[in-house]
């Protein structure tokens, strides 16, 4: 039986979510029933994600626009040399508005994936790759990070679970970070367009600054500027703020309270994952307690590679609203867990320099010896010193710089991996 | 080309997000490569793929507060079945027709596709960006999806006869 026009836009309405619930079973009943209601619906679906797919590539492709100036060098030399000055910065605005940005690759660690603007997934990016306007590049883990080199100077990381998209913007080298943590320097030389993230729920905007972008469950970006400064909207209600040099501000969909930019709190050698209260736990699934423990955060399965899976849980001590907390020898994480086998578990931790940008990432192993009777709970203290760094080109130690997450992962399955808390405790001083 | 959208799309019914989707078929692309078993036909390989991408979807739903209402998993499970039915060359073709039938449409209806599926914009939102009317924007994407859908069939049929 055809669709009439009433009932595909009643299908259209569904899709968007409209519809009361006698309607939405009406329309249930009717996609059951009907081959001809799903031959449309399987349409739309298939139209809108080739539109997106048109979309991205059409923001990929870069439009050529030459123009030639003409002049009459003999006779007028010297109106033709102002002529020339002016065709030429001319020319060369448009065309750096019409020529899309690039990033080029310069460093990379841990799984990652890239995804060009036609479609093509790579397994791995290398040094060296071009990203182009609707590349997208995606960091699998939270021991990834991956380094881009824009022009005029600047750079840009992203690390931990992240993506991140080159997109078009006719007054900026734009960039969509759909979630994850992102890391930037950046410098507008003269001839260099500013520079724009675009997040699911902010716009960020710089010509100057080192600043780091935190995005939680795709719904809030918490910013923090530490040299310079950027500009924020909040996408929900277009407010805006300045985040200057020190400050931070932090960016939900909701509109109750007004956008504001605060100074980043001094730092403290101390934190304490709040786990069920708070939403610092960003990976892992939560159990119901049983009678040993009452707060099970289990390692959720990531594969990161081919043939590659690991079971990760990943605390961000920045989401959870702490001051700074400084990484100090003596330092050390008390982790209360529990693994159902002897194989070893990893501790990893993010840090970034004190009010600067991204540091390293260091890693300890922690042995079936270590870990305690399987299936009984125990609690484990790793100074901080035990950390050793997941590059050769990062610093032997963490001291001195800020922690930003904690991760923790079994690389099988067997081991059932379960965190009931996770503390970083001060140096304890003599008295 | 023509597997790619119509898994996006298996996705993109759970999670009405065209970015979204593509992410989940980068997932399953992840996946299918790091699997060690080998499929005993395309077939398998795509019924697996959906599954997969489905599952994947609604893990996402899952993790979002505001998420869209699920369609019924009988009704994707029969949406699967049938792009499962279609052969492969066939998914290819029509995934080109669709492509050359939208590099003819109008600058307006492009404009229209383009705030609803690339920027992901709700209904209503469309309406206020065009200002005009809700019921006329369901109007017009009826019309559109109809018009392309036409627009795939005639182009096959030409390259059939």
């Amino acid at each position: 039986m055809a669709l009439n026009e009433e009932q595909q836009a009643q299908l259209l309405r569904h899709l968007n979510g409209e519809l009361s619930p006698t309607e939405a079973a009406d329309v249930a009943q009717l996609l059951k029933e009907d081959a001809e209601a799903r031959d449309f619906l399987r349409g739309v679906a298939e139209q809108a994600v080739v539109v997106a797919d048109v979309e991205r590539l059409a923001q990929h492709r870069e439009p050529a626009k030459v123009v030639s100036p003409v002049f009459n060098p003999a006779k007028w030399a010297v109106a033709a040399a102002i002529i020339l000055v002016f065709v030429g910065s001319f020319l060369f605005t448009i065309l750096s508005a019409n020529k899309g940005h690039t990033a080029e690759v310069v460093a990379i660690h841990g799984p990652n994936q890239h995804l060009a603007a036609d479609g093509v997934t790579q397994p791995e990016l290398a040094p060296g790759t071009m990203l182009k306007i609707g590349d997208k590049l995606r960091t699998l883990s939270s021991r990834s990070w991956v380094k881009l080199k824009l022009n005029g100077g600047s750079y840009v990381m992203v690390t931990g679970r992240s993506s991140l998209r080159l997109i078009r913007d006719e007054t900026h080298r734009a960039f969509l970070l759909r979630y994850g943590n992102l890391w930037a320097t950046i410098n507008t030389p003269e001839g260099t367009k500013p520079f724009s993230v675009l997040t699911e729920t902010a716009r960020i905007n710089t010509s100057n600054a080192q600043f780091d972008i935190e995005t939680k469950f795709q719904e809030i970006s918490v910013v923090s500027v530490d040299q310079g400064s950027v500009t924020t909207e909040r996408l929900s209600d277009g407010s805006r703020v300045e985040v200057a040099e020190d400050h931070q501000t932090i960016i939900s969909m909701s509109q109750r309270r007004s956008l504001i930019a605060k100074r980043q709190p001094e730092p403290v050698n101390q934190w304490n994952c709040k786990m069920l209260s708070s939403p610092e736990a960003v990976f892992g699934k939560w159990l119901a307690p049983d009678e040993n423990n009452r707060v099970r955060l289990n390692a959720t399965p990531l594969l990161i590679g081919k043939n590659k899976t690991i079971y990760a849980t990943n605390f961000s001590v920045r989401s959870s609203g702490s001051p700074p907390v400084m990484i100090e020898n003596g330092s050390r994480f008390r982790i209360r867990l529990t693994t159902q086998t002897a194989d070893p578990v990893y501790v990893g931790i993010t840090t970034k320099k004190h009010r600067g940008g991204f540091f390293g990432k260091y890693t300890e192993k922690l042995e079936g010896d270590q870990l305690g009777q399987a299936g009984k709970a125990r609690t484990i203290e790793i100074p901080v010193s035990d950390f050793v760094p997941l590059d050769k080109s990062l610093s032997p130690t963490a001291v001195g710089t800020e922690l930003t997450d904690i991760w923790l992962v079994a690389p099988k399955e067997s081991a059932e991996l379960e965190i009931h808390k996770v503390e970083f405790v001060a140096r304890e001083v003599a008295q | 080309m023509g597997q790619r959208d119509r898994i996006s799309a298996a996705a993109w019914l759970v999670v009405r997000d065209a970015h979204i989707a593509e992410d989940i078929f980068q997932n399953v692309a992840l996946k299918a490569m790091a699997k060690e078993v080998t499929f005993d036909s395309d077939g398998a390989l795509m019924s697996w793929a959906f599954i997969t991408a489905r599952r994947e979807g609604i893990d996402w739903l899952r993790r979002q507060k505001n998420a869209p209402v699920n369609l019924d998993e009988t009704i994707l499970e029969l949406l699967e079945a049938e792009w499962a039915n279609e052969s492969l060359g066939q998914a290819g073709s029509r995934s080109q027709a669709l492509r050359d039938c939208l590099s003819e449409l109008p600058a307006k209806s492009r404009e229209l596709l383009k705030l609803r599926y690339f920027d992901g914009q709700r209904c209503e939102e469309v309406a206020a960006s065009l200002g005009t009317k809700l019921d006329a924007v369901y109007k017009r994407l009826s019309r559109l999806h109809q018009g392309l859908k036409g627009c795939i069939e005639t182009k096959l049929n030409q390259a059939a006869s």
